[in-house]
């Protein structure tokens, strides 16, 4: 008895220790989560834009799913603690609902990081760039959204188009439509910009002389954030889940075994 | 025999031909050529035995164009204006100088190259037949520099090769499908969904046989405040029975 005893000691500690992991994952998730969501790039109009927002959808689940593992892994510990066989089943079931949703939330990042390719931003900066004529509100609303998200990219990072400023050259666009390509042969921002926002020789940026203009891509400085959101929201989910499978089973086992 | 007559009839005119021909500029300008534009090297130090007055012109040409060009035409007539070409000019004349703007010293890390197609403001406008304006197609052109003094043709430069301009592709051509799922994706899903699966076994199992009371009992946990042991005094109730008999 004395040794089952002990065993029981050391089970109760394992799934308490077990909670108060998933407790405090369950923080960290929620305020991953809302840095996400907070948009600290400026890049939430080029996704808006795609009309497949899924990456902020799945940190939206993950604020909440946040919250309800830390209230739950509370509960845990209160039900191990007590070995209240009712407390340990509510635990169980609205744990394996929130598992659920954030099974959900982490395939979904997953998922969606894989949509996101370098020919996708480029063929809508090239057809929703500085687009003159809009259909509606929406188009509009898009439109307005990923000039202004290309125009602050281009002059915070340096860059030029997507792979470089020859995107302006290879293909027509909708910028191509209302700016000829003998004084534009591309954007404004993509000329090296003095203090007060003007080009420090335009001559030199048209003509494309190295120093003049920007002749890198911006696509790293696109895909660097929001791989690290994708990653951050779809693994460090997974790696909870993980342990939160090893504690639900060992709760399940503490549970068929108290004692009516 | 033809060749060797048209060089006689040049010399007859003393137009002097140089052995130079113009060329693109350096590849390391980002525009050097775009879809109505393209950059060339100044001419400097290829018209040395000409007086310092000259004034050198470009001459644009379409490639048929360049085995019809006759020297003679002035610069500025129809038959050269920029706004009929290609269609009724096969060729047109623009960015005129003076041989003062092209010295042969050149200061070191100085770029000195020509716009081909820089002035828009001017190119639908009829009264400024030598506009610098921007190309209408891709071409091929071919380009070569003329001097003229007192609008006769005295040296020229030999046809360049034939520069074609790029073409742009519509946006709609991108391909933008995904490539596929990427092995991290799939390694989640089917781990996560099997974990969950384990998850719900667990639980069917848990309610139906966990609900059961063990009949064991060997490895029942007890609740230590709950369980009250029972004393039972054999003697008394043996005794009561005795009693009220």
């Amino acid at each position: 008895m004395a040794k089952s005893n002990d065993g029981v000691r050391i089970l109760q500690g394992l799934l308490v220790l077990g909670n108060v992991v998933i407790g405090m994952c369950g923080i960290a998730l929620t305020a991953e989560c809302i840095f996400f969501v907070s948009d600290p790039h400026g890049l939430y109009p080029l996704l808006e834009a795609t009309e497949n927002d899924d990456i902020y959808a799945a940190a939206w689940i993950g604020i909440f799913v946040g919250f309800a593992l830390f209230a739950l892994s509370i509960l845990g510990i209160v039900g191990v603690i007590k070995s209240s066989r009712t407390l340990l089943l509510v635990y169980i079931i609205l744990m394996l609902i929130t598992y659920a949703f954030e099974m959900a939330s982490c395939i979904t990042a997953a998922t969606h990081q894989d949509f996101l390719t370098p020919n996708l931003f480029l063929k809508q900066m090239l057809e929703r760039y500085q687009k003159s004529e809009t259909e509606n509100n929406n188009d509009k609303w898009m439109t307005e959204g990923v000039t202004k998200t290309w125009n602050k990219l281009m002059l915070q990072n340096q860059c030029c188009g997507v792979r470089g400023p020859s995107d302006w050259q290879e293909y027509t666009s909708a910028f191509r439509a209302t700016h000829n390509d003998a004084d534009f042969p591309w954007p404004r921002n993509c000329c090296v910009m003095d203090a007060q926002g003007s080009p420090v020789n335009l001559d030199g940026c048209k003509l494309g002389v190295p120093g003049y203009y920007n002749s890198n891509g911006c696509y790293d400085a696109i895909s660097g954030p929001m791989n690290t959101h994708a990653w951050g929201v779809a693994w460090f989910g997974f790696a909870i889940l993980c342990w939160t499978f090893c504690v639900l089973l060992g709760t399940m086992f503490y549970w068929s075994r108290i004692e009516y | 025999m033809l060749p060797l007559l048209l060089l006689l009839l040049a010399t007859a005119h003393g137009l002097e031909e140089t052995r130079s021909v113009p060329i693109l500029a350096s590849s390391s300008l980002g525009g050097l050529t775009t879809a109505s534009t393209f950059v060339l090297e100044q001419p400097r130090c290829v018209f040395t035995n000409v007086q310092e007055d000259t004034v050198i012109w470009l001459v644009v040409a379409t490639v048929e164009g360049t085995h019809t060009f006759n020297n003679s035409v002035a610069p500025g007539t129809p038959e050269r204006a920029f706004q009929r070409f290609p269609t009724t000019a096969s060729a047109y004349m623009t960015l005129n100088t003076t041989l003062l703007n092209y010295p042969c010293t050149t200061a070191p890390g100085a770029i000195t190259v020509l716009r081909v197609g820089s002035e828009t403001s001017c190119a639908k406008n009829p009264m400024r037949p030598t506009c610098n304006g921007p190309l209408p197609g891709p071409g091929p052109y071919q380009v070569k520099f003329l001097a003229l003094a007192d609008s006769k043709p005295v040296s020229e430069t030999g046809w360049s090769e034939p520069i074609t301009l790029r073409t742009a592709q519509p946006p709609g051509s991108i391909p933008t499908m995904g490539s596929g799922r990427s092995a991290g994706m799939i390694a989640l899903t089917s781990i996560l969904s099997i974990l969950f699966a384990i998850l719900l076994a667990g639980l069917v199992a848990m309610l139906v046989f966990g609900g059961l009371d063990a009949c064991g009992g060997s490895s029942t946990l007890s609740k230590a405040e709950a369980v009250t042991v029972r004393r039972y005094n054999t003697h008394h109730v043996y005794d009561q029975p005795a009693a009220r008999l």
